[in-house]
This record gives C-alpha cells, structure tokens and sequence, in this order.
C-alpha cells in the first residue's frame, strides 16, 4: 500500500492518511475485510505519531470505510458502493454552490460557469 | 488510558531558578517531546523523577508507583539517556554489559550486542576514545537493552549527524510498537519530534507552559502575519502572543480555521514547533 | 550490587599491575631483610580504591548511577565490599609471601610477629577506610584529599613508628593466643567501626543532590 505524505502541504498528516486509504477503498485497491496496518506499524512506517495514524482510523471508522474488531485491528469495511457516491456526489454539490454564490455575487452569467466547467471538466 | 508516568505540582526552588508546579502525563503507547529552551528546566524535571535531585515538593508517578517509595522495582523498567552523565570513561562496552548484566533482571546481552553491531561500535574501547556521536550511540544501546518499559531520554540526538538520527528515531519507534512502554523525550533538533512525537510538553522558565497533542498543536495553531492595522482590530481572547517583526506583526493563534472565518487576514501559515517556541518565548503575552 | 562491584574492578584493572609490582618488590626486599613493609600493601590497596571516586565523579557517574534499581544504596554497599574484598585479597597475598620470605630466609617462622603486624595493619587500613569513605561522600574526593594525605600520613607514621620502636613482641607476646581478648575486641572494634561508616555514607549518599 502506498501513501505519500507531504509534511509541507498544510493539510494536516492524519487527513493526507485517511483520504488516501478511503480513495484506495474506493477504486477497490484495498478489498473488503482486507486487514489495515496496526496503527504503531503504520505510523512507524511513516515515520509519524502513533496519533495521528489512529486520528485517521477513527475518522475512517466513524465514516464507515473501516471497521474496528477489538485486540485484533482494522478492516476495511465492506462499503456501499451507491452511498458513497452519493456522499460525494453531496459534496459536490456544496463546493458548486460555492461556486454559484461567488458567481452571483459578482454578477457572473451562468453561461460562463457552464463553459468554465466543461472546460475544467474536459482538461482534467 | 493509563499514565506510564504522572508528574504533579513538582515544585523546587534553587537559588537562580526554580521549577514552578511541573504536572503533566505521559499515557501508555505515546512518545512525549519534551522541549524548552537551554535552563527551562527539562534536565531538572526528569532528574526529579529519577530522583537524582530529591527535594522537591510534588508527586511523581510511574508505573502507578510512587517514585521515592519503589525505587528498586520502577527503575527495574526504566531506560535512561541523560545529557553527560554516564558510566565512567575508563570502562568499555564489554564492561558496561558485565556490569549491566548484573544489574538489570532483563538485561540482554544478545540484544546489547546487536545494537553495538548495528552502530559500528568497537566492543572493547574505553569509552573515553569514542566520538561523541558514538557516545550517544552506546548510552542509547544501554538504555534499551534490559527491555524497559519508559525510556526517559535527555537529548538523545545530540552530536549525532542526521543519518544516525533517522536510525535512532527508528529505533523509538519500534520501542513503542509495544503499546506497554513510553517515552519522554528532550531535544533541541524539534524536526525529530515533529514527526514521531505525540504529545508536547513545553516548558519555560520552570513552568509548563502548554502539554497537549501534537496533532493538535501543529494542525491547530497558526501564525498569522498581518499589518499594524490589522492587528489592532485582532481581539486580545483570539491570540496567543504576538510579535512586531521589521516588516509585519506575527500573531500566535490557537485555532487557524477558526480565526479565518472571524478575520479577513491574508496569510495565516502553519507553525512549527520552533516557531512556536519562539513565538512562546519571544512574544508579548495577549 | 554485584554490578557496582564489577565496575569498581573494571576501574582498577589497570592497577592490578601496579600492585602485583608492589608485592614482587617486597618480596624482593623481603629477601634482603632490609625492612617489613607488608603493612603498606593494605593501605595501597585502600588508595586505589579511592581513585575510583574521582573517576565517579569525573564521568558524573555517581549521578547516573542513581538511574539504576536501588542505585544509591547498592553503590554504597558495593563500594564497602569491593574495598574490603581487595584489602582481604591483598593481606592474604602479603600473609602468605611473608610466611614465603621468612621460611626463604631459613629463619624460624614468628607467626606472632607476623600475624600482630598484619593485625595493627589491617586495623589501620580500615581505619583510614572508615574514616575516608564518609568524608569523600560528603565532600567528594578533591576536598577530602587533604583529609587522605593527613590521615595517611598520621596513620602510616604512627604504625612503623609502633613498628620499629615499640617492641612488637611484647604484644605478640600478648596476643599469642587465638582467644586473646584484645585480639577479639580489635576485630569487634573494627566490624562496628566499618559498619558504622558505612551506615554514615549511605545516610549521606540517600541525602545527595546532583
């Protein structure tokens, strides 16, 4: 499993964690009932916090990507598919009312935002 | 979670410096920097626990033992690196293990070995030909090989070039892959700490001036750097401390995202734990 | 303990010649009857004992020593043992070379002479042990030096002084049964004596701040 950290980037450490383990969760690198690192391996390998590693398993398990079976480890859990999508299709959602409230606000016409994102969206 | 080691209202005064009301608490599985700056009173405190210095007023914890009354039994557990105290020079590594073995229940002498090996140390030098860097390398070689359970370090990288640096850290942390154990660090080099540390405890002047996570620290805090201006719109409540610099203010604060959304400040930076060291120091008081 | 002990050793391993030396020149000077100087081997051996203080101190051993189980308390007890240790090796070694010389010497063995010598020596020697030890405790070595040439001095004058002009024989005459009293109440003096000194030093030692 590979996870980069960067220690210059600003998002804090256990957040670079969690979203790298829940993107390989998603694209199905890491299979369900697939046991994680120990959270004291983990860090060890990164070279972080113990902390820290066990923020980002929290997160994950409160999220539902993971599950925890007592004084044995870290699972990946077995995932619904469509609810994550949905999850991520919400935050969407919230990021492009951002965009629209940023827009109107500055009297930009939907056109522009339309084209902007078929640009971005075809670049990428 | 249970404390490895509690320290509460250790007090002692000394004709030029004093230690004012040291409390915090080291939990089982964690590693705890310990910073301050030179004379803040790091070496004192964990003398205090080893009751290498004895008149003091406080409780100290270890293992759930009172300190001065189970010496025998919590130093059976405890690994130590203190700055310059150490066997004397005219003894060499095979003597150390001779007299370690004899003095430690679960000395290891394989163990020991393998760490002299592991560092190129010669095993039959008086210690006094080695380099300080090598020095270093055997009080640390000492200090893990009779399986402790708290390793109290006092700058344990000193004098030791940035490779053999990552190779010590390494060994940290396979320490505490055992969740039983604890370490109490100190040093100057903060990088090491920011990695693997995960509790900060700050001292100065004798008194702890914050001990919390390090995640914490380092994901919550921020520097914001500002105009005069600005500044002075900035309430006292919503900063630590605060620094005139020639070309701007430096401003502490203790939750960056928070202070974002209440003030429209253009650059609010991640610290680090020098920063905040100086900022702490440096810096005028809210 | 056992671990303080070795360590004491491991100091004064580079001593151990110096003192086979000693002990070879007085064979030596034992062949040429020129005069006893077997009382001076004990004290010796108390003298290196005691610079392995200095080398303690120097390192800040006996401050790191503290991070050891039970560390004060063994130190101290090992310190006494490890010196009682080298001045009962010793005196043996000297006891039987003086019995070597004297038989060499085709004279008749005075076992008086030579077991009263040792005694008052080896009353002696712990003597400036029980008196020093305390005193480098308390004040460390390098102001308990003065104390050391004093004491030594005081000690070893009064001993050969009692040696040449005091005829021995007298109180070999005295001592010569194993039952003697005197003989029994040197011996108890000289137990009470070195155990209250150690208890005095490990007072002193549980009591320090470095």
């Amino acid at each position: 499993m590979e996870i980069i950290i960067s220690n210059s980037s600003g998002v804090p450490i256990y957040e670079q964690i969690k979203e790298q383990i829940k993107a390989k969760i998603i694209a199905n690198e890491l299979k369900t009932n697939e046991l994680l690192p120990s959270i004291r391996t983990l860090a060890k390998d990164l070279r972080c916090s113990v902390i820290t590693t066990k923020n980002a398993y929290e997160e994950l398990v409160k999220e539902g990507y993971v599950k925890t079976i007592p004084s044995k480890g870290f699972y990946v859990a077995s995932i619904n598919k469509e609810i994550i999508l949905e999850e991520q299709l919400n935050q969407i959602e919230g990021f492009l009312n951002q965009a629209i409230v940023l827009a109107k606000r500055n009297q930009i016409p939907k056109k522009a935002i339309n084209e902007m994102i078929t640009i971005l969206y075809e670049e990428e | 979670m249970e404390n490895i080691l509690e320290v509460k209202n250790l007090s002692k005064t000394y004709d030029n410096f004093a230690l004012k009301d040291v409390s915090f608490n080291l939990p089982k599985g964690m590693i705890m920097g310990f910073i301050g700056e030179n004379g803040a009173g790091k070496t004192t405190t964990i003398k205090a626990i080893l009751n290498i210095i004895q008149n003091y007023s406080g409780d100290i914890e270890i293992f759930g033992l009172n300190n001065r009354k189970e010496d025998g039994r919590i130093k059976e557990n405890i690994g130590v690196v203190l700055d310059d105290m150490f066997f004397p020079e005219i003894l060499t590594p095979n003597d150390i293990n001779s007299i370690m073995k004899s003095s430690y229940k679960n000395w290891d002498e394989k163990r020991f070995y393998t760490y002299l090996k592991d560092f190129a140390l010669p095993t039959n030098k008086q210690i006094k030909t080695f380099s300080k860097g090598m020095r270093k390398k055997l009080e640390i070689a000492t200090a893990l090989s009779h399986y402790p359970k708290l390793l109290l370090l006092d700058e344990p990288t000193a004098g030791l070039d940035p490779i053999a640096r990552a190779e010590v850290i390494d060994l940290f942390q396979n320490f505490i892959e055992n969740e039983e154990c604890a370490i109490l660090l100190s040093s100057h080099i903060t990088t090491d700490l920011e990695h693997i540390a995960d509790y900060i405890t700050f001292i100065n002047n004798g008194s702890i001036l914050l001990s919390k996570t390090k995640d914490e620290l380092l994901d919550h805090y921020g520097i914001v750097k500002c105009t005069e201006k600005e500044f002075k719109t900035i309430h006292k409540k919503d900063y630590i401390r605060y620094r005139k610099t020639k070309y701007a203010y430096e401003v502490l604060v203790e939750d960056k995202k928070e202070f974002k959304k209440k003030y429209p400040v253009e650059v609010v930076d991640k610290i680090t734990l020098d920063d905040l060291m100086v900022l702490m120091i440096k810096g005028e008081e809210a | 303990m056992i671990g303080f002990i070795k360590k004491d050793l491991a100091m004064i391993k580079s001593n151990f010649k110096t003192l086979g030396l000693l002990l070879l020149l007085y064979v030596v000077m034992g062949f040429f009857g020129e005069m006893d100087v077997s009382f001076f081997l004990p004290f010796i051996s108390v003298m290196i004992m005691i610079s392995t203080f200095t080398y303690d101190s120097y390192n800040k051993w006996d401050a790191y020593l503290v991070s050891f189980p039970d560390g004060r308390r063994n130190s101290v007890k090992a310190k006494y043992v490890a010196t009682l240790l080298m001045i009962l090796v010793v005196s043996l070694v000297t006891l039987l070379l003086s019995f070597i010389i004297a038989y060499a010497n085709n004279k008749t063995i005075n076992y008086e002479q030579i077991l009263s010598t040792m005694l008052g020596t080896l009353f002696g020697t712990l003597l400036v042990l029980s008196v020093m030890y305390p005193i480098i405790y308390k004040f460390g070595v390098e102001k308990a030096r003065i104390w050391i040439f004093l004491i030594v001095f005081g000690v070893v004058l009064a001993v050969s002084l009692l040696a040449s002009y005091i005829d021995f024989s007298f109180v070999g005459g005295v001592l010569s049964f194993i039952n003697n009293y005197i003989v029994l109440v040197l011996i108890l003096f000289s137990i009470v004596m070195v155990y209250a000194s150690y208890r005095i030093s490990l007072r002193i030692e549980l009591k320090k701040e470095f």
